[in-house]
């Protein structure tokens, strides 16, 4: 009795939810840019509408001041000029730049690398739906953190937390912090779990080994017919594709394996996969495969054709995905300056950050301002659903029974109600 | 009313339900506010922070909330509240939901037991899992979960019940639905940590579905630590009560052992009052553990070896099992030993477990459509599934017994 892996990751959230082509993901981020832009353009003309009648108001009555806050840093509604909502590009430029900060954060927060990159992807899903012209980054990828080291049982307190993530220059409250927690599980469709393809590279690398030591006995496919010869087989893997074969010893083989190949495949994961959209179009093992076909292409390949048949149709497929995967990973800003000399790389990262520096500033400019106050929001949501009458007649009758008859108990031990001095009846 | 009494003169302790007078104030508040203001001014003095129209995700929480129709209140815990519900599209289709209480003693945002039963029930879909059809949250930012429909009861209200009897064979198809549940759970790296007798629902076919994932969690990185503090009492395996950090699915096989003693005993199989005698239980049937039966045992942070020669114990024989579980056989008696075993890592697997000759051997599982059953009701329903992790049913126990008193820091 063995679970199939394919079927049981069909049945997972993040295949059901989250797994999406190119063309779907791109039409959804169209979707939500148009939405949120429309609802930018819409609210900033009702508040500039309120600010000029609010200043008539106030001009007739003498005062001054309406408002203070956005007298030399103007934001959407305090700019007079026409609003220049961010694109999609943009957004997901500065998406990305915050998934980087929040991969730092993390780190300042000692979470795991399993928390901090949950925590990446719980941003990318939640700005799939929302665009960040109505909440900004900042706000959500704190508690995005927080729920992701919930999630994955690594609780910090909250207000260990706060502390944790305040600077001199910004104090981060837990209400803060909390306020926009329901409307980040809300996007996330109460979906937690994220599958990371970490751990198999492990597995799969351990597996490497076990045929380079000779002691593979999973199931075999390939031409070679014994552990031994397998051993024997990948002893000769040439360093690359269509290079010569050379037999290397085993301590070469081992050092090719874990330190040439793990060591930069599991970096490729750790950064660069969580920064594109492979999670959103791949599984994890095409994932952990292509990082590791671009540290070492031969042997992923031979790999491939230990577990299945190269006659097969599904094998020719595979290879094509974990090349487009390999693609989209290797033609990352984060992995093509791994390639570059020192100073292309400075600039590489100058025009990254002249970029984000640009959009932060567009930012400003069309963010929404019915959602700058993301604590004040959320009160007022709570306060809504009271107000909409949730403590239902049930409810409100039994706890006017407790009421009364603990009234009842306490009369009679502590004595009546003393009358109250300058009590007025209502 | 109670609220206006002027509650600050009273020598009083504040009466129940006091803390109300918050929402009450906000609501007689932004009554006033409302009133204040003449409501045709709305759309124009709409303030910032009333949120505009609904975001994307919202309208589709709400499309979803919109799917179900909640009914009667089947009951409540300390933390959740059950109602019976149904599809609005099919009245027939039932379903329980669940509505989660914000806790006041945690601070700390939407609770960690809510986040665990949704994360691992969305992803678990099995027939012997109770299955998790929608999470929506309401506006006051309640979180309810919609179960599937489990009217029967579960399986302690089943061997307490005097009034049911049940064979051998019976037996042997309740504890296999719940050797493919674990299995299922284990086979997709989730540790369940609480199982027990009441945890185990039974669906209106009499399928047994396990269910309450509050405490549930992935297995840990090979090295990582997990709190030690988990499972009910009786449930608990010793290397927990030793206070072990490492373990897996092991741990929860112990407890299954457990509820399959349990329901051939009809009686509680280690019963304890406090964590301490919970050990001195286990060694009363399973003998004091040695480096020698149990390598690693004298480095658990807790351990105890015994004073002196005479306060080792041995291991009870085969007759006394025999003697205090006929109903389950020679074959049955070995399954549950193994899952039994003091060392966890002689302890059957989930799936040792059910490539056990107990299963394949006389008398055959009895076919679903004729197990006996309680017939309890949708009522049932609502005592099982208001619990959180670690609440055992009033009266099961004088004494607390709950698993649930957690240190999020040593996670």
């Amino acid at each position: 009795m063995k679970l199939n892996e394919d079927d049981l990751y069909r049945t997972s959230t993040q295949f059901r939810q989250w797994s999406f082509t190119a063309e779907q993901l791109a039409a959804q981020r169209a979707k939500t840019n148009l939405q949120a832009t429309e609802r930018v353009k819409l609210n900033v003309a009702r508040q500039r509408a309120q600010r000029v009648q609010a200043a008539e108001l106030d001009s007739t009555s003498g005062n001054s001041g309406i408002d203070g806050s956005g007298a030399n840093t103007p934001n959407a509604v305090t700019s007079d000029k026409e609003v220049d909502c961010l694109t999609v590009t943009e957004e997901m430029t500065f998406v990305e730049e915050f998934c980087e900060r929040t991969m730092a954060l993390g780190a300042h927060c000692k979470f795991s690398d399993n928390v901090i990159a949950t925590c990446v992807q719980f941003l990318r899903r939640f700005y799939l739906y929302n665009s960040p012209m109505t909440y900004h980054a900042q706000n959500i990828s704190r508690t995005a953190m927080f729920l992701a080291g919930k999630s994955e049982s690594e609780h910090q307190s909250l207000d260990h937390f706060a502390t944790n993530i305040s600077s001199e220059k910004t104090k981060v409250t837990p209400e803060q912090i909390l306020a926009p927690e329901y409307l980040i599980v809300q996007a996330l469709r109460f979906n937690f779990d994220v599958k990371h393809p970490f751990r198999a590279l492990k597995g799969g690398v351990l597996d490497m080994m076990s045929i380079a030591n000779g002691k593979y006995e999973g199931p075999n496919h390939s031409i070679h017919k014994t552990a031994a010869d397998l051993s024997t087989a990948i002893h000769q893997l040439p360093r690359k594709t269509g290079g010569l074969a050379a037999k290397a010893t085993s301590q070469q083989l081992a050092d090719r394996i874990m330190r040439e190949s793990y060591s930069p495949a599991a970096q490729t994961l750790k950064k660069t996969a969580a920064l594109t959209d492979v999670y959103f179009l791949y599984t994890p093992s095409q994932i952990w495969l292509a990082a590791l076909l671009l540290a070492d292409e031969p042997l992923v390949l031979f790999y491939l054709s230990v577990k299945m048949p190269s006659t097969s149709p599904v094998y020719e497929k595979v290879i094509v995905a974990l090349r487009e995967c390999a693609l989209i990973l290797s033609s990352h800003r984060s992995h093509q300056k791994l390639h570059l000399p020192a100073d292309e790389q400075a600039r590489m990262d100058a025009e990254h950050r002249a970029e984000v520096k640009r959009l932060i500033k567009k930012l400003k400019l069309c963010q929404d301002p019915d959602k700058l106050d993301l604590v004040k929001l959320n009160q007022a949501q709570k306060r809504d659903a009271v107000q909409g009458s949730d403590l239902d007649v049930h409810k409100a009758k039994r706890r006017k029974m407790d009421r009364e008859n603990f009234q009842k108990d306490s009369d009679t031990f502590w004595g009546p109600e003393l009358p109250t001095y300058g009590a007025k009846p209502a | 009313m109670g609220v206006s009494s002027p509650a600050a003169l009273s020598p009083r302790p504040k009466p129940p339900g006091s803390h109300l007078a918050v929402p009450d104030r906000a609501k007689a508040l932004s009554g006033l506010s409302r009133a204040a203001k003449p409501p045709a001014s709305a759309p124009i003095t709409r303030t910032p922070i009333d949120g505009g129209e609904a975001d994307m995700a919202e309208q589709m929480n709400d499309a979803l909330r919109s799917q179900f129709v909640s009914g009667a209140r089947l009951g409540e815990g300390t933390y959740a509240i059950v109602y019976a519900g149904h599809y609005r599209h099919d009245p027939t289709k039932l379903v329980a939901i669940k509505k989660i209480k914000l806790n006041a003693d945690f601070k700390d945002g939407i609770a960690m037991d809510a986040i665990r039963e949704i994360k691992y029930l969305s992803e678990l879909s099995h027939p012997n899992i109770i299955k998790l059809h929608a999470v929506f949250s309401t506006k006051d930012q309640n979180l309810s979960l919609v179960l599937e429909h489990l009217p029967l009861g579960d399986l302690e209200g089943l061997w307490k019940n005097k009034s049911i009897t049940y064979s051998s064979a019976d037996i042997k198809a309740w504890s296999n639905m719940l050797c493919q549940a674990i299995w299922f759970c284990h086979a997709n790296h989730v540790l369940h940590r609480d199982i027990k007798g009441n945890n185990l629902l039974i669906a209106a076919d009499n399928t047994v579905k396990l269910a309450d994932f509050g405490l549930a969690r992935s297995f840990a990185d090979p090295g990582a630590k997990m709190t030690s503090n988990v499972i009910t009492r009786f449930y608990r395996p010793p290397e927990l009560l030793y206070g072990c950090l490492h373990y897996a699915g092991n741990a929860d096989m112990w407890s299954v052992g457990c509820v399959i003693a349990e329901l051939a005993l009809r009686q509680f199989f280690l019963p304890s009052e406090t964590d301490l005698q919970q050990l001195s239980v286990i060694i009363d049937v399973f003998g004091t553990p040695s480096e020698e039966s149990w390598p690693g045992v004298g480095s658990l942070r807790y351990y105890q070896p015994p004073p002196n020669r005479s306060a080792v114990k041995l291991p009870q024989p085969l007759s006394w099992w025999r003697g205090r579980l006929p109903l389950l056989g020679d074959d049955g008696i070995d399954m549950v030993r193994g899952m039994l075993a003091m060392d966890p890592q002689k302890r059957l697997t989930a799936e040792q477990a059910l490539q056990h000759r107990y299963w394949t051997s006389a008398p055959r599982p009895t076919k679903k459509e004729n197990l006996p059953n309680e017939g309890g009701g949708m009522k049932k329903e609502g005592e099982d599934l208001k619990r959180k992790g670690g609440e055992t049913p009033a009266g099961a126990g004088r004494v607390d017994k709950v698993a649930r008193k957690l240190d999020f820091g040593g996670m």
